[in-house]
């Protein structure tokens, strides 16, 4: 019944499904640390890895039937739920802050010393863009990106987890970004101002 | 002259701007990068992208890099002790992990958890009248388990969740039972699903929290239910079972693929499952040698006739014979090795076939 690929997540799903709690634990403590660093890349605030890490292990843990292991790895499916709420949680910030009124809250997003306080602005708001067009790319070109981006992989381990060609890793590394840096050039919405 | 290598390098250029190229591979696309003016512009477009991605935090950049180079998650990012405990318990407030009992209850246990997980993704108005087995939909098989654990409950001093109507006497018990059923469905349907579930959740929890779950002595007394006089304890096996089976009979309706149960628990219901086809066989039967294996064990059992020699050595894997005694396969097509005797062998699926009830 399990995939020659991922015997461990095949298991381990087994056991979130029938409610042994070890098997949270065991999933927590095999990528915790990759779901906190996926949720600090995106939003620059180590609060928020506690919050994006509570609902990412909340969902694995109460809804365990979303996951499928024949369709791919817990380590992909998890960076990338993870990734999904950490858009949400910058996107609900971005909100509050525009709410406010205020530039405190990004200013207290964005860690000193960097760019200054518009520059940085402008760069969150672009890598937000960026962040929810890499929510949105179709899922074998996600699911690349997710490995060799968050989790780190070369375009050759990304290759052997997926259990795709090399070449194709690479070409979906490749498509993948040509992509996202095409969503930058042409924002979806034409109110949006452009430095230029 | 760009040379051969310029498509091999195109290709590599989405990893190298991720940091995914392993160190090998670098002097060559670097070497073409220098003389090809179009793949150094698209390497530098996407390298863009990539920091951008950083949130044009440079040293978040640099701090991917050196990752990608060691493959180690840096310690400060776990988040320490305390918080995992914080969070871990915050979670299990969101669902309740199957309850701690004794072995022989551990199946229901688990399985009460995976039905309730499967009939949470149906939410209150999800598809419940999709038809799932018999011709029952979703909201009719909670109900037949709500009716199918009922007697095991009231054997412990329970109370029956829905008023309990006559039952003609001297009848079979698969009359009364398949009674019961429609009694109990039609009850729960004038109900909403969310009703339903709620009584059998209730029922379930009565069962796991009853001192016959966590009292191994006590859950060795003998009683009949459903037709078989078993220890109690293997009574909570069959509930396991049943629930298990009728999970997974959901989950298919549904497209939702059901794992198995852990292995000690899958074994658990194997091992009595032999034991009821054994009693189940004829005395003068002629003897099979049933070998079940995988799933992390194996097992051997003679079963039939004591008198005469081994006509037949069957093999099948535990998830197969389990679905075979709950009639989920056709013994003519369960997956299974065979030696001997082929009529023996078929005579021991076929009685396997019929003991199924649910």
């Amino acid at each position: 019944m399990e995939t020659e690929q991922a015997p461990t997540d095949a298991e381990l799903h087994r056991r979130l499904v029938y409610g042994d709690e070890s098997a949270l634990a065991a999933a927590y403590d095999a990528y915790g640390g990759l779901v906190r660093r996926i949720a600090l890349r995106v939003t620059h605030a180590p609060g928020a890895a506690d919050d994006v890490a509570q609902e990412v292990f909340a969902h694995l843990w109460s809804r365990p039937y979303t996951y499928d292991p024949q369709r791919g790895t817990l380590r992909t499916w998890l960076s990338m739920l993870a990734h999904r709420r950490s858009v949400d949680w910058v996107r609900a910030e971005e909100r509050h802050r525009k709410a406010a009124h205020t530039d405190e809250a990004a200013l207290h997003a964005i860690p000193a010393p960097g760019p200054g306080p518009d520059e940085a602005v402008v760069d969150m708001e672009r890598a937000l863009l960026l962040h929810s067009a890499l929510a949105e790319l179709p899922l074998p070109q996600r699911q690349a990106v997710h490995l060799a981006y968050f989790a780190g992989h070369s375009y050759r381990q990304v290759a052997a987890e997926l259990g795709i060609p090399e070449g194709t890793a690479k070409t979906r590394l490749r498509t993948a970004l040509r992509r996202l840096a095409a969503s930058l050039a042409e924002p979806p919405d034409p109110a949006v101002e452009r430095g230029a | 002259m760009m040379g051969s290598d310029h498509e091999g390098v195109r290709d590599l250029l989405g990893a190298w701007a991720l940091g995914a190229v392993p160190p090998a591979d670098e002097p060559r696309l670097l070497g073409h990068l220098a003389e090809c003016e179009w793949c150094a512009d698209e390497a530098e477009r996407l390298r863009d992208t990539v920091r951008l991605l950083d949130g044009g935090d440079a040293a978040l950049a640099y701090e991917r890099i050196d990752r990608a180079a060691t493959g180690e998650t840096a310690v400060h990012e776990d988040g320490g002790q305390e918080v995992r405990g914080r969070l871990l318990a915050s979670v299990l407030a969101r669902r309740p992990a199957a309850p701690s009992v004794a072995g022989h209850a551990a199946p229901y246990a688990a399985a009460v958890a995976g039905l309730q997980a499967l009939l949470r993704e149906l939410g209150d108005r999800g598809p419940w009248s999709t038809p799932v087995v018999h011709d029952w939909d979703v909201h009719a098989t909670v109900a037949h388990l709500l009716a199918a654990d009922e007697s095991l409950a009231l054997r412990l001093g329970h109370r029956a969740r829905t008023p309990l109507g006559e039952q003609p006497q001297d009848v079979s018990w698969r009359t009364i039972w398949a009674n019961r059923t429609d009694e109990v469905i039609a009850y729960e349907r004038a109900h909403s699903p969310a009703q339903t579930v709620a009584s059998w959740r209730e029922q379930s929890a009565a069962l796991l929290a009853d001192p016959h779950a966590t009292d191994t002595e006590l859950a060795a007394q003998a009683t009949t239910l459903l037709g078989v006089r078993l220890p109690i304890a293997d009574h909570y096996v069959v509930r396991g079972f049943e629930t298990w089976i009728h999970t997974d009979d959901i989950g298919r309706a549904l497209g939702r693929p059901v794992p198995v149960p852990p292995d000690p628990l899958l074994w658990r219901m194997v091992r009595l499952g032999v034991r009821i086809l054994d009693l189940a066989l004829a005395e003068d039967s002629v003897p099979v040698l049933l070998t079940v294996a995988g799933h992390g064990s194996e097992g051997e059992w003679v079963l039939g006739g004591e008198h005469d020699p081994v006509a037949a050595e069957l093999v099948l894997d535990p998830v197969g014979f389990c679905l075979l005694l709950a009639g989920r396969y056709d013994p003519a097509e369960v997956p299974r090795g065979l030696a001997g005797d082929g009529r023996a062998a078929r005579s021991v699926l076929e009685r396997a076939a019929r003991i199924a009830w649910l």
